[in-house]
């Protein structure tokens, strides 16, 4: 690794930090302007215990001291304490969910980049004819249709359809921790992406596909076909890749849902319960872990631009 | 009180019996399956664990086979000792109950049980004053300490390491069905809790100490708990199962669905039963519908109303624990309101919509005591229950000539597929039969506790399982002036002196003679509209056919020890 | 090309002849989108959606919100051509109404958005220096953040109800639209009629409102219109979750979520909304592609 890059690495990964302080930092002051009561979710009512309840999450100092607090606590790592369950520590909860939605996005990105290659270069290859036509049509309703939808059809087919259709001798368990269970939601994760990916990938393919020289190559023969294919290949990537960024926040969006709907106890199904229950430290903490998350996958992103374009350099 | 030594030989006997089933092991002729892990999950988590403190139904499922009282009701709702040798010894006026303590109990940490352990227990939930607090109020110099004025409970005494002895204020009869629950008279484990903390010690497993056949050995909070059965119990068998499995925060349709997939073992227990729509799919189908058992429940679904704040309220701006209502009261500005509300509901409807096509509930019409149950005012009996839409509409009038009450009106409830069916559907009427909009505005169930308790819902979701066949566990419970307080649980804040009066007196006498006053008291509740009761539930329980003994006793679950997994 | 005009008139004129231009290629690209199969389909659907949530308003065969119409999970009848969902309330009504608060949310939020997103951006590309600094900042900073997470908080926060969603959902979507318009400015600023009519002294605001903002039109029409489609499925995965417009408005994604638990009693619940969403959606989509094919420079060649 050159210094060169090892300077840019440093520097992106200090933005990804900043970015997730300025994120998170806006998050906690908009949610500590609520009054102070309504942060306490106690069995007690009694003023004393909610005094000290008060002290012990810092409640009854003024918000820039609190922020205060929480920053350095931030710099060790140490997202607090959550409100409602007392005594939890918020970091280790969150990276032992932050495991699973990570599995989960990681699987619906490998079969949205999968998925929506393949469909797209087929689609280029057999351009306007009818497998065009029909895997065009398929993507577009592919992003169309939402991911809950897709959701719902796959349970259908595949808790009640496997089940009757065999006899009972298959079943998907709805769930988490078994690695069959990653298939189903991260195919309902990453249809609608793996959709938009065909799209592109077919468009930048056609894209080399039409130049003059590539043509006349083509005409030539299976040799240098297969030397064309390899380098719109590549090039396809580039746009691909380029959607990173924003397929990666779509895919943290979609998780919110999907991980509902599935049951699986990630970082969207925690948010969506911590908000509903008012734990905000933990909501504060949620929001902290993604702004950096995105920020890293971003990075990875961009790191991984010059192994597919040569003429990108840092 | 003559009851009382009836039942002696009788539960004795009872008691043996049990025994002998227990420690025998079953005759089965079915094979065990290798993996006795029972696996189940429960709609949100658990609120409180610790038996001084707890009040919900959930919750108490897993206390009943964590820790031990002094009675216990067993699969069929009857009395019987668990850390006794056997019924009280009561004195001729009733006053003075003596119990005979088991000598070989211990705490799954092998530290033994005493009187004195039992008097600390008490005495605990006694200073922590929640919920069920209530059930040792009895006790000579309970209510002291409960009120701070006395570090120790005067009634209660240890002649010797395994006799306790209680005096109490007054004879009570019901006493016995308190000292049943799996709640607040159970015994705890000083040395763990002092060491531990007041409030931490239930948070880990090793300091989660109690003296029933299962312990917890593993919390992972809002994701799941597990159970595994105590080795070498002292109180005999511990049944077939070597461990409980219980997600938590998993929504019912999800439930079934892992049910379906063969993730979970049973679908219901721990009060959390399927919703209305999988209930009906089962019943239609065939095959299914041999999983599905509609246990009668003791449960009332109503809405309450609150009667300090709000414009509903019959003394807006009292203080909680004030009176309310009585020959002490005067005007109840919001009665018409509270009439016109309930009278508004067409509860068949409700009942067919919300609880598919009423197999899991059915409509009430007799007061808030289930039917079939002691204190129920009969079919009909409660005359705001009709549905009547014309007088709906003239008490609307009079109750809010100016339009003004009936805006910004806000529904809470907890989340869960039947609450969300229920309220729509009371949404959809009001709107329709009285022209007013009502706001639905769910929450998950330690939130509307939460703020019921703190006494600010204004139309909230009411609901009562029955702890034992007597209307004192309502009137103590729910109505009193005493649970009117902030933190405590008559959510309504409803406070009336007479009905106190009435219903304290009828506590002290044999049940069939306190029975008419108990229900001339509820006819005045009734009256007042503390409770608009919605319906009766039953209790949908949907189990693997390869589980055996698992069930509902109409008030608990049946108890872990009995159930295992045959072959499959 | 020719040296610049040395007096106002002339100058002005050189103004003026832009304008058929950009007129003409509005009639090119209006020629273009006709001739686009998939987005004349795309532009009937939405008219049709459009012209049924404006009888929504007015209309619908029952009420809505009214429950108990007949046996609860009935299927199609001629009374109720959809069929009845599971509280007896006809589910043709709810679609219809569905179509209003879809329309209602995917315009109102895009419209907030586009037009947020096309000032910030324009002030940006156009001023340059620490505006454009401090703009960007902002937009690079919460560009990367899931919009579907600060929706939630804020949805909890301020409440439910439809124009607090369609704020929810308007907050991050502003953010794309100023990136694209702040890309344009810094174009189309350099070309040499802007630079004619700066030096001529025309006021800035002219120059955004009737230079900068015409010729960018083209890709700002074509991402509002998709981003419509996005705020419409963004609050169905809000009703989904339960914090979507509430209870009894009949958004199309609370139905389905409603539906989904009666699949396999009462699967005619379910279609009803998601093939309605589908298709709104796909309709957008197609229009969107439509307008991006007309508009694009490289085909006018």
């Amino acid at each position: 690794m050159s210094r060169g890059l090892a300077v840019y690495i440093v520097q992106r990964l200090l933005l990804v930090a900043l970015t997730a302080l300025i994120v998170s930092s806006v998050v906690f002051i908009g949610v500590h302007q609520l009054p102070g009561t309504a942060l306490i979710s106690e069995r007690d009512t009694n003023p004393a215990t909610e005094q000290i309840l008060m002290r012990h999450y810092h409640l009854d100092l003024p918000w820039p001291q609190q922020y205060w607090l929480w920053i350095t606590g931030l710099v060790h790592g140490d997202l607090g304490e959550s409100l409602v369950n007392r005594g939890v520590q918020i970091t280790p909860l969150l990276l032992r969910e932050a495991s699973v939605s990570v599995t989960l996005g990681v699987a619906a990105v490998i079969i949205t980049v999968l998925v929506g290659m393949s469909l797209g270069i087929l689609a280029a290859i057999r351009q306007n004819t009818w497998v065009d036509y029909l895997a065009s049509t398929t993507a577009v309703i592919g992003y169309s249709v939402p991911s809950f939808v897709w959701a719902f059809l796959l349970i259908l087919l595949t808790v009640s359809g496997f089940y009757t259709w065999t006899g009972g001798f298959i079943y998907e368990d709805i769930g988490w921790g078994k690695p069959e269970q990653i298939p189903v939601p991260a195919l309902a994760l990453g249809l609608p992406y793996a959709a938009i990916v065909a799209r592109l990938t077919r468009a930048s393919m056609l894209e080399v596909i039409r130049q003059e020289y590539v043509r006349t190559a083509w005409a030539k023969g299976l040799a240098s076909r297969a030397v064309i294919l390899r380098h719109a290949l590549r090039n396809a990537l580039i746009p691909v890749i380029s959607i990173l960024g924003p397929l990666i926040t779509g895919i943290i969006v979609g998780s919110v849902v999907i991980e509902y709907l599935f049951g699986i106890p990630g970082l969207g199904q925690e948010f969506v319960n911590s908000i509903l229950s008012r734990d905000y430290n933990i909501v504060v903490g949620v929001f902290t872990f993604y702004a950096a998350l995105v920020g890293v996958a971003n990075l990875v992103v961009d790191l991984t631009y010059p192994l597919l374009d040569p003429r990108i350099r840092y | 009180m003559t009851r009382i030594s009836l039942l002696r030989p009788l539960a004795a006997a009872m008691a043996a019996v049990w025994m002998v089933a227990g420690c025998g092991g079953g005759t089965s002729s079915e094979a065990l399956a290798s993996n006795q892990t029972l696996r189940f999950a429960i709609i949100d988590q658990p609120t409180s664990l610790d038996p001084s403190d707890v009040d919900s139904a959930v919750d108490i499922t897993f206390l009943a086979e964590v820790f031990t009282g002094l009675y216990k009701f067993d699969n069929n709702l009857k009395i019987v000792p668990d850390g006794t040798t056997g019924m009280p010894d009561v004195s001729a006026d009733g006053k003075t109950w003596t119990f005979h303590l088991r000598k070989d109990m211990q705490f799954s940490n092998g530290d033994k049980i005493t009187a004195k352990d039992w008097i600390w227990s008490w005495t605990r939930t006694l200073k922590r004053n929640k919920a069920y607090a209530s059930n040792l109020y009895i006790v000579t110099g309970a209510q002291d300490v409960a009120n701070g004025a006395a570090a120790s409970v005067s009634g209660l005494s240890a002649p010797d390491d395994y006799t306790l002895v209680a005096k109490l204020d007054a004879p009570a009869g019901y006493w016995l069905s308190q000292l049943a629950m799996p709640t607040a008279s159970m015994v705890l484990d000083q040395k763990v809790i002092a060491a531990a903390g007041e409030d931490a010690w239930t948070e880990k497993p090793e300091t989660y100490i109690g003296s029933g056949p299962f312990k917890v050995t593993a919390y992972s909070a809002k994701e799941s708990v597990e159970f595994e059965p105590v080795k070498g119990w002292w109180g005999g068998d511990t049944g077939a199962l070597t461990k409980v499995h219980v997600d938590f925060h998993i929504d019912v349709a999800a439930q079934v669905q892992k049910y379906e997939a063969g993730g979970y073992d049973i679908v219901g227990m721990a009060n959390s039963p399927a919703g209305p729509d999988d209930v009906l799919r089962f019943k239609s189908d065939p095959a299914k519908s041999k999983l599905l058992t509609i246990y009668p429940g003791a449960r009332a679904t109503a809405v309450g109303f609150n009667f300090i704040t709000g414009p509903f309220a019959s003394k807006p701006g009292a203080t909680a624990g004030a009176p309310t209502n009585g020959s002490s009261g005067t005007t109840d500005p919001g009665l018409a309101g509270r009439r016109a509300f309930s009278l508004a509901i067409d509860r068949n409807q409700l009942a067919d919509i919300a609880c598919a096509h009423a197999i899991t509930c059915q409509p009430a019409t007799g007061g808030p005591i289930v039917k079939g149950f002691k204190g129920y005012l009969g079919d009909g009996g409660d005359p705001w229950a009709k549905f009547d839409v014309a007088q709906a509409k003239q008490l609307l009038e009079q109750w809010d000539p100016s339009g003004t009450k009936r805006k910004n009106l806000e529904y809470r409830y907890n989340t869960s597929p039947a609450n969300d069916k229920r309220a729509q559907n009371l949404q959809a009427q009001w709107k329709q039969n009285l022209g007013v909009d009502v706001k639905l505005v769910p929450s998950d169930f330690p939130t509307l506790q939460r703020d019921r308790k703190k006494k600010i819902v204004i139309i909230g979701r009411q609901s009562w399982s029955i702890d034992y066949d007597h209307p004192q566990d309502w009137f103590d419970n729910l109505w009193s002036c005493d649970q009117a307080k902030v933190g405590r649980g008559n959510d309504e804040a409803y406070c009336n002196p007479d009905l106190d009066k009435i219903t304290a007196a009828a506590n002290t006498k044999p049940l069939d003679q306190a029975l008419p006053d108990y229900v001339s008291a509820l006819k005045t509740l009734v009256n007042d509209v503390v409770w608009m009761t919605i319906d009766y539930g039953t209790q949908p329980y949907i189990v693997q056919t390869y589980v055996k003994g698992a069930g509902y006793n109409g008030l608990y679950d049946y108890s872990w020890v009995g159930i295992k997994l045959t072959q499959h | 090309m020719a040296s610049l005009p040395t007096s106002v008139e002339a100058s002005q004129e050189l103004l003026l002849s832009e304008l058929p231009e950009q007129m003409s290629m509005a009639q090119d690209a209006w020629r273009r989108l006709q001739r686009n199969r998939l987005a004349v389909i795309g532009l009937a659907i939405i008219g049709l959606f459009l012209a049924t949530a404006v009888v929504s308003l007015v209309w619908t065969p029952y009420q809505t919100w009214q429950q108990a119409l007949g046996p609860t999970y009935q299927g199609p009848t001629p009374a109720h051509p959809l069929g009845l969902d599971d509280y007896g309330r006809d589910i043709l009504s709810r679609v219809m109404g569905g179509a209003g608060i879809a329309l209602t949310v995917g315009v109102g939020a895009s419209l907030i958005a586009s037009c947020t997103g096309i000032v910030l951006g324009m002030l940006a590309g156009f001023y340059k220096g620490k505006v454009d600094a401090l703009i960007s900042l902002v937009v690079n900073i919460f560009y990367g953040v899931p919009d579907l997470l600060v929706a939630l908080i804020l949805v909890v926060l301020i409440g439910r109800g439809i124009f607090n969603v369609i704020l929810a959902i308007a907050i991050t979507g502003w953010l794309g639209m100023a990136r694209l318009v702040r890309g344009q400015t810094l174009s189309i600023r350099e070309r040499e009629y802007v630079e004619a009519a700066r030096t001529v002294g025309t006021p800035n605001l002219m120059i955004l409102v009737r230079h900068i903002l015409p010729n960018a039109l083209g890709p700002i029409v074509v991402q509002a219109t998709y981003l419509v489609p996005a705020a419409i499925i963004f609050e169905a995965f809000l009703s989904l979750l339960g914090l979507g417009v509430p209870p009894p408005a009949p958004s199309w994604g609370r139905m389905a979520s409603e539906g989904y638990k009666a699949l396999q009693i009462a699967p005619h619940i379910v279609l009803a909304p998601c093939a309605a969403l589908s298709l709104t959606v796909l309709a957008f989509n197609w229009v969107g592609d439509g307008l991006r094919d007309a508009i694009d420079p490289r085909m006018r060649r």
